[in-house]
């Protein structure tokens, strides 16, 4: 058990890390949506970006269009940000105090300066990221619901083509919701292997 | 974060200490970047093959959706040679955003604790 000031100590270091992360996918996010608009634009064509225009329906304002992709980068930093952060206080969340053992040479550092190396947990990651895209798929499904668009959704019902069972309804987004958290979970302990594998190579 | 709680802890030899340095600890740029490149790959590689061993009716086009990703991943089709080419792609998009998270991560994390640290040695604690 951690006595108080170590609690106090570990949820100031979850919020401050929280802001970091959010930080770094917003940035993430607003550009891959601002690069991908301006990369359609600047090929050209007729009817550019039928596709990606459809984000409108997530993101009022957004188009495939020079100002619109402004307006991409805008939603592209909130929703990315937005999603860290969830990812991030999910993940310290589920680790708490055994956070502070996911460590590379933690004993080793004597300088303030030289941090340790961050080490990934695999299950604590798969619950985070399944956790957030299988909420994002559910909510996003079930926007379309709400809206009466569902039917008029074909593109959305494509993913149905990795997800079996899955259809733009509600029971279908429970269904799309409980695999993608399964494969969620398996990649991020593929990526949590490669990544501390790595990690750990690079510091002997 | 508070610098009570901060002195707090490191006045504690071992669980605050690792919790403070787990608070600042950094990501290996190339690890994430790899980690996330393999990733990536494997799941462009996979979404292309999962529809390729579908199949489709004669005559209509395998995954014409999936293959809009040419637009930005030249070279790359619904064929077992563009599984591979969008796993190429793959890897390098995963390294690039592995690389950004990661050093984003590493920077904002250096400029806290550079600002931390100076205001402390200003305000006489070091």
């Amino acid at each position: 058990m951690l006595n108080q000031a170590e609690l106090a100590l570990l949820k100031a270091a979850i919020r401050m890390n929280m802001i970091v992360m959010g930080i770094a996918f917003g940035l993430l996010g607003g550009s891959i949506l601002w690069l991908g608009t301006i990369i359609l634009l600047l090929r050209g064509g007729y009817d550019v970006g039928l596709h990606l225009s459809l984000l409108s329906v997530f993101l009022p304002g957004y188009s495939v269009t020079w100002g619109g992709a402004w307006i991409g980068l805008v939603w592209g930093f909130a929703f990315g940000g937005l999603s860290g952060a969830i990812l991030y206080w999910s993940y310290a969340s589920t680790l708490r105090e055994r956070l502070a053992s996911r460590l590379l040479n933690a004993r080793d550092a004597t300088n303030e300066l030289t941090p340790p190396t961050f080490l990934m947990s695999g299950n604590a990651l798969g619950i985070a990221l399944g956790v957030l895209l299988a909420l994002q798929l559910f909510l996003t499904t079930n926007w379309l619901v709400v809206r009466g668009t569902a039917g008029n959704s074909p593109n959305a019902a494509l993913l149905g083509q990795y997800l079996p069972g899955y259809t733009v309804s509600f029971s279908g987004s429970l269904v799309g919701a409980m695999e993608l958290f399964a494969v969620a979970f398996v990649l991020s302990h593929v990526l949590a292997a490669i990544y501390n594998f790595v990690a750990r190579e690079r510091t002997r | 974060m508070q610098q009570s709680t901060l002195a707090y802890a490191r006045s504690k030899p071992d669980r605050g200490d690792l919790i403070a340095r787990a608070a600042f600890a950094r990501l290996d740029v190339v690890a994430l970047a790899v980690a996330m490149g393999c990733v990536f790959a494997l799941g462009l590689w996979f979404a292309t093959a999962m529809l390729l061993l579908k199949d489709s009716p004669p005559g209509v086009p395998i995954g014409p959706n999936l293959a809009l990703l040419a637009n930005y991943l030249p070279g790359y089709s619904v064929s077992w040679i563009g599984s591979l080419l969008g796993g190429f792609y793959g890897f390098l998009i995963g390294c690039g955003f592995g690389a950004i998270v990661a050093a984003v991560w590493n920077v904002a994390h250096h400029i806290y604790l550079v600002i931390t640290t100076t205001r402390r040695y200003f305000a006489g604690d070091l």
